[in-house]
């Protein structure tokens, strides 16, 4: 394999695993944060073990989410040196901005939430996870505003080989940047719809303790994910419209547009092959619509059935069948990365920097000694964390550690 | 400006969480029975987030400000940084994930993640900051990164002197004995900020051109950024007097 292969290759990965957790954060927290406005507004206690239960879930995989993208930030300058030397004026700005406007408040009061618990008045606590919301929103919004320039580059100008910031507004303004923030605002949405209903069907069909409580997060979850699922199909439908005229192509499978496609980019940047892998966009695309049809079909019964008490208590096989589509987000987030992603291909930034030139300076030996320490260790904290995540979902609300003063457990003296 | 911003995030990288990396370092040391560890993460548990995000705005500051010195400082040491980032994560991992089973087995190896992560941060930061210091490579670069990773430990003593109490206490002020732990906590974080400037001289601190859009931005939020610190500095100012969360 091609150093330049192995270093897509590493990228996706990570940043694949990456996105599994940001996804799910950033839908969640927006739950948790309404739950506990209920929960302080009303003084209800079901309310407040709810956010702790759903809390807990969302601390556990938050977590993950920052260490994953604590590798992010820093392989795009590790190894894609020559897209930071080329953008980073302009690209880096946006990273820049999304460090310090958002992920370093959300970080700081995501420690005040967490660890701030019963010691904060409860109000000044229930302002501290919203600022931590609207921070993960802003955090979205700039790696956007930054994927975005990517993929449509405007508001810079091309002075002596590197490009500079003119514009910082038609950076902001950008369509490719606006339409995906909406898009993954709605999938994060749809995603923490069906993990609430998903879970919290399980315990209904497992008839476990605190059915007032998994009773409501279902209707929660359920009443959501119709309108999360059809917002983030409007959006994505509005999303067609920005594609690049290749990446269009390539998705329509269209031979003719693809060979003029082709004829228009070396006549513009010389010799070379300035298609994207038609079997991967298409993968990608049809991946994610299949996954939202599924979700549709699905979320739309259930809505109603939400209405229908006994249903809610006892309609096992509905239970089931949630518990089973809590995969399905996940996967249609994938889906579509993929086809936005490759789509772009042979390009780094549009029409201005290949993927080969972005490339970092280095071998192949040290090209695959990151990919191997990065690919083992992220296999294993995904799996650890989706097996904890897990546990701590089958539990339920008994066992949640968070928000609690803890007590010292009893330990056996002197044992190491 | 733009070298003062730099500035300002990476000395307060180093100077905050330099302490919880040395803490993580001496764990076993510290706390010498699981429930004993327990405290000690306890020390630094509501402070690491908000400390490690300093670098998260450091690698910003880097990306937006300084695009050459990026690539140059993080490119050029590929492997090493590789393995910064590595330590980082694993750290992390150990002290999210110790508290999550309540099985001796499991906390020993979160534990374990949590000290080789410290230690591995801490000898990869005396690597990068003594390679770019000194000039010095080969063999001979593990005695300034020996150095750099003393200091760590250190201001880690003095900032665990600062935070437990009882016996745990009693292992950290081993450190300051008589001089007063504030004052010690003081000089480690000075030494910290020498380390740092005297590595930043040595630096070609060019900014790229991004500078009159995101200078005055960056300059209008640090307030705010430190105002959301010192907050959580205040709420946690006390000695813990037992486990958290982790």
């Amino acid at each position: 394999m091609e150093t330049v292969d192995l270093a897509r290759l590493q990228f996706a990965l990570t940043a694949g695993a990456h996105f599994l957790f940001v996804a799910l954060t950033l839908g969640l927290a927006t739950l948790v944060a309404l739950i506990q406005t209920w929960a302080t507004v009303t003084g209800s206690p079901v309310h407040l073990r709810m956010t702790r239960f759903w809390g807990q879930l969302y601390v556990i995989n938050y977590a993950m989410g920052i260490v994953t993208g604590l590798v992010m930030e820093f392989q795009l300058a590790l190894s894609w040196s020559g897209l930071t030397e080329y953008a980073g004026s302009v690209f880096g700005s946006a990273l820049a901005l999304e460090t310090l406007v958002a992920f370093f408040i959300e970080s700081t009061f995501l420690g005040l939430w967490i660890f701030g618990w019963g010691r904060l008045n409860r109000w000044v606590h229930l302002a501290v996870i919203w600022v931590v919301t609207l921070t993960a929103y802003a955090s979205a919004f700039w790696v956007l505003v930054a994927n975005g320039f990517l993929q449509n580059p405007v508001g810079h100008e091309l002075v002596d080989g590197t490009l500079r910031l003119t514009d910082l507004g038609a950076m902001v303004a950008n369509p490719a940047a606006r339409v995906a923030f909406y898009h993954v605002l709605g999938g994060a949405m749809t995603t923490a719809a069906f993990v609430m209903a998903g879970v919290s069907a399980y315990h209904l069909r497992r008839r476990t303790a605190e059915h007032e409580l998994f009773r409501k997060s279902l209707r929660v979850g359920v009443g959501l994910a119709l309108p999360a699922t059809l917002f983030t199909a409007a959006i994505g439908g509005i999303g067609f419209e920005t594609l690049q005229p290749a990446k269009a192509a390539a998705w329509a499978g269209d031979t003719e547009r693809l060979a003029r496609m082709q004829a228009e980019m070396v006549a513009a940047h010389g010799p070379g092959d300035y298609l994207p892998p038609v079997g991967w966009v298409q993968g990608g695309a049809i991946t994610m619509l299949a996954a939202f049809a599924i979700m549709f079909f699905i979320a739309g019964p259930s809505l109603l059935l939400m209405l229908i008490r006994p249903a809610v208590r006892g309609f096992r096989l509905w239970h089931w069948l949630l518990t089973a589509m809590i995969p399905l987000p996940f996967v249609a987030m994938l889906g579509g990365w993929i086809f936005r992603e490759m789509g772009r291909q042979p390009w780094t930034v549009y029409r201005l920097l290949t993927t080969a030139d972005a490339m970092s300076p280095v071998t192949g030996a040290q090209m695959g000694f990151s990919f191997a320490a990065f690919v083992t260790v992220f296999a294993v904290l995904v799996s650890v964390n989706y097996w904890l995540l897990a546990r701590a979902a089958r539990r339920g609300p008994e066992a949640v550690t968070l928000g609690d003063r803890p007590v010292e457990a009893p330990s056996p003296v002197l044992t190491f | 400006m733009e070298i003062f911003i730099l500035a300002f995030f990476a000395l307060g990288y180093l100077v905050l969480a330099g302490a919880d990396i040395g803490v993580g370092m001496l764990l076993p040391y510290l706390g010498r029975s699981g429930a004993e560890r327990r405290v000690v993460i306890a020390a630094i548990a509501p402070f690491f987030l908000g400390n490690e995000v300093w670098l998260v705005a450091t690698g910003g500051v880097l990306a937006g400000l300084f695009p050459e010195l990026e690539s140059e400082l993080i490119t050029g040491h590929y492997s090493l940084v590789v393995v910064l980032l590595m330590s980082w994560v694993i750290r992390d991992t150990g002290l999210w994930l110790r508290g999550r089973l309540p099985d001796t087995g499991w906390q020993r190896w979160c534990d374990g993640a949590v000290v080789a992560g410290s230690w591995g941060l801490a000898l990869s930061w005396g690597l990068l900051l003594g390679q770019v210091l000194t000039g010095i490579d080969g063999p001979l670069a593990v005695l300034p990164a020996l150095v750099v990773a003393a200091l760590f430990a250190a201001h880690g003593l003095a900032f665990a002197a600062l935070r437990l109490r009882g016996e745990p206490h009693r292992r950290a002020s081993m450190l300051s004995g008589g001089a007063g732990e504030a004052r010690t906590f003081a000089l480690t974080a000075t030494a910290f900020a020498v380390v740092g400037v005297l590595v930043g001289l040595r630096l070609p601190l060019s900014a790229g051109t991004a500078g009159a859009v995101l200078v005055p931005v960056i300059l209008a939020l640090i307030p705010l950024l430190v105002a959301a610190q010192a907050w959580v500095w205040w709420t946690f100012r006390h000695r813990v007097t037992g486990p958290s969360y982790l």
